[in-house]
């Protein structure tokens, strides 16, 4: 049996089926193909511009380096297709150092690629610090603003918030005087307004622009007048650090990075979503921890103790084993971890004294 | 009048089987973990290898010549565009009101026009990488053009309920036909709205009038008749959009003609019914066992671990988070390799499978075209997730 092929010229679209064999006399060697039933020679391909490009399998598909961009001559998988590649092993070796092209780029990219990640993981916390102070206060508050708007919404059924007490009752005025204390010689442009929400959530946050709610839930879970002020701090923390704005500005920058690795800038997919959140959670968990810590420097500065504010969270989160698992993915870092760092900087017993009085603190207390 | 040209149908073939898609595309994907997803590049690019190598017309096979490195260079040059409509997209999320609203509606239009430009220029790349017989297809035409004509014309089909879809669907085939070259000759489209008039007015107005009919029901029976109407509609939908999209490839594909040679396409509603059928039913079949694993790992991991002390419980933890995040990413891509297996999968197989070229020895005076490798990759195609081969 002779070998057979098919082959096109890359000229015109016609088919040709050809015999073939290696010739040695012309150096370097050639291939030289003939029409199989005319045996007519069509070509011969110096076979050191020989190249293989993908076959089916086991069929070799050859081109030539200095013929047509489509010649080619396609032998199918058989015993012709083996001894015409055992025949030229130039042609392993080109393939191999294609292949091995290919894997270096590859490798090159991932390893950019990751380089990228590592730099932002570790970068964008300080970089969104940067940027955050390049944004004019007056934006963010209107951020806040409507930020409020969508958050009043979800939380409260469209109804809005409603206020415990007006502003003038003694409770909001004591309050706005620990928060004027607070935010003192910080240098903060935000006004702090602090609001006691009727809801049945045990919660407490702030909204870029100095915002800070405190629901009547968490109220009544709270014992003692230090643990409503280290809330409270650790809440003010947010606005001074302005981590509203930051975390805007680092999910943003999250979702191009996931948009790119996921290959899909739309950001639609739910894988995206998902690993947006993932590296999210982590920005926050840093956030949290500045907060305390600013909740703990207030502490000190006033002479409150901040270790009531893990008090609190404890008696809230009652830390089962399911809240550990999940803090590891959470936006909150571990209450074992605040506690040990809101330990670190507590304050000697001799300054201690309440952040409000005992007036005061039943005034609050009896707000809602 | 020409009986020889009648009687020289030659069907297209598809060598390539499901597992075999299955199994190349199970490697691709384990490989994509590593490699931080980049390697969907080379996914891509085996994938069209199988599609394209298996299939045949007149006994010789199409090839590929697409490289990895195109596409990825094509997705860094997409990112350039992105990152200005990125940054508009950041700052709609920090503004209030109306501008939101008018914003939002602006990128998503933008949005709505690059997609019809990624998909002229997906088109481009790939038809520009098909050698058939040794000659190149192209692309000719210009793709802000056809993005601006995409774009108009499915304004109007908004405007119009979509009644007018039939007159885009013919325009936009059209346009893209008449710009397809196959070495130095140039493809035609024949059909116009009138091709698919038929199918398209039938399916909307069995949908419009059984709608209308079921909302008359329940109105006169007060509701109570509503519990029929869920099913109805999965019954209308899933039938009228086989029973249409079958038509419409079928009688689109058979107007394409180069030169003298002319295409015949023959999909049957019912194989796509089937196909769709089969799709879910390996869905199905992936998850239980997607589950099933899920549930022995979840077992044997209870029992290593102890949530007596802090360090177990870290430990745990992050293990949990791997095996949920593992978990996730085996989800999706079981539903990634069903969808890919056997819907695309099995639409290429059908088309291929349906189609006969009349008149092929025509194209034996083809000669190749002047060389076009001006097209880096198709990046915005990736980036814009635009479906295709």
């Amino acid at each position: 049996m002779e070998p057979v092929g098919r082959y096109y010229d890359g000229v015109v679209a016609a088919r040709r089926f050809v015999t073939f064999a290696l010739t040695r006399d012309a150096t370097p060697a050639e291939l030289v193909i003939a029409d199989r039933d005319t045996r007519e020679e069509i070509d011969r391909w110096p076979v050191d511009t020989l190249f293989e490009v993908t076959g089916l399998g086991d069929e070799l598909r050859l081109g030539a380096a200095d013929r047509p961009y489509g010649a080619r001559l396609r032998v199918p998988a058989g015993e012709w297709s083996v001894a015409l590649r055992d025949a030229l092993p130039g042609l392993g070796r080109r393939s191999q150092l294609q292949r091995g092209h290919q894997r270096r780029i590859l490798g090159g990219a991932v390893a950019a690629l990751a380089s990228v990640i590592a730099a932002y993981v570790f970068g964008v916390p300080l970089l969104a610090d940067g940027v955050t102070r390049l944004v004019p206060p007056a934006w963010e508050t209107r951020l806040g603003d409507g930020a409020r708007l969508q958050i009043e919404g979800m939380l409260s059924n469209g109804l809005g918030f409603r206020s415990c007490q007006d502003q003038f009752a003694a409770g909001n005025i004591a309050i706005e005087r620990f928060a004027a204390d607070v935010m003192a010689e910080t240098g903060s442009p935000f006004a702090p307004r602090v609001m006691v929400v009727r809801s049945p959530l045990t919660n407490a946050f702030a909204l870029p622009g100095g915002q800070v709610y405190y629901f009547s839930g968490l109220l009544e879970r709270t014992e003692t007048a230090d643990e409503f002020a280290g809330v409270l701090a650790h809440e003010l923390g947010h606005v001074v650090h302005r981590h509203g704005m930051e975390m805007l500005i680092e999910s943003s920058a999250t979702g191009l990075l996931v948009g790119f690795v996921l290959g899909d800038m739309t950001n639609l997919s739910v894988a995206a979503a998902a690993g947006a959140t993932l590296i999210d959670s982590r920005f926050s968990r840093d956030a949290e921890r500045e907060a305390d810590e600013f909740a703990a420097a207030a502490g000190n500065r006033l002479g409150f103790s901040p270790l009531a504010l893990a008090d609190l969270l404890e008696r809230v989160a009652a830390d089962d084993t399911m809240t550990r698992t999940l803090a590891l993915l959470n936006t909150h870092p571990l209450t074992d971890e605040r506690r040990a760092a809101l330990e670190a900087v507590e304050v000697a017993p001799a300054t201690m004294r309440p952040a409000f009085s005992a007036a005061e603190w039943q005034a609050i207390k009896s707000m809602c | 009048m020409f009986g020889d040209v009648r009687l020289s149908r030659v069907p297209a073939k598809f060598s390539g089987t499901r597992a075999e898609l299955f199994w190349r595309l199970v490697g691709g994907y384990l490989l994509m973990v590593p490699t931080l997803g980049l390697y969907r590049f080379w996914v891509t690019t085996m994938k069209r290898q199988f599609y394209w190598h298996h299939t045949s017309i007149d006994g010789d096979a199409l090839e590929y010549t697409g490289t990895p490195v195109q596409l990825l260079i094509g997705f860094l040059i997409a990112l350039a565009v992105f990152l200005p409509l990125y940054i508009a997209f950041f700052y709609l999320s920090t503004q209030v009101g109306t501008v939101v609203v008018v914003g939002y509606g602006v990128v998503a239009a933008l949005f709505w026009f690059l997609f019809g430009y990624a998909s002229y220029r997906g088109r481009d790349f790939r038809l520009s990488r098909t050698l058939w017989r040794g000659i190149r297809f192209d692309q000719k035409g210009n793709a802000w053009a056809y993005a601006t004509r995409q774009f108009l014309w499915s304004l109007l089909v908004v405007v119009t309920a979509g009644l007018a879809y039939p007159f885009m669907s013919a325009d936009l085939w059209r346009y893209r036909y008449t710009n397809t070259w196959y070495g130095d000759r140039q493809f035609s489209f024949t059909g116009s709205w009138r091709t698919i008039a038929g199918p398209f007015y039938r399916a909307y107005a069995t949908v419009a009038i059984l709608v209308g009919a079921a909302l008359g029901v329940g109105f006169l029976t007060e509701g109570r008749a509503l519990a029929l109407v869920p099913l109805l509609a999965i019954i209308l939908g899933f039938g009228g959009f086989f029973y249409y999209r079958a038509r419409e490839a079928s009688r689109m594909f058979s107007e394409v003609r180069l030169g003298t040679a002319g295409l015949r396409v023959e999909i049957k509603a019912r194989a796509l019914a089937i196909q769709f059928a089969a799709y879910s039913g390996m869905l199905l079949v992936g998850f239980i066992i997607v589950g099933l694993v899920g549930f022995l790992v979840s077992l044997v991991v209870q029992g290593q671990f102890d949530f007596s002390s802090l360090a177990g419980i870290a430990r745990a933890g992050w293990i949990g988070v791997a095996l949920a995040l593992g978990g996730y990413l085996v989800s999706l891509a079981t539903l990634g390799l069903m969808a890919e297996v056997y819907l695309d999968c099995g639409y290429w197989m059908l088309v291929a499978r349906g189609a006969t070229i009349t008149g092929i020895e025509s194209l034996t005076s083809v000669r190749a075209g002047e060389e076009d490798k001006a097209l880096a990759g198709e990046g915005l195609a990736d980036a814009l997730n635009v479906g295709s081969f």
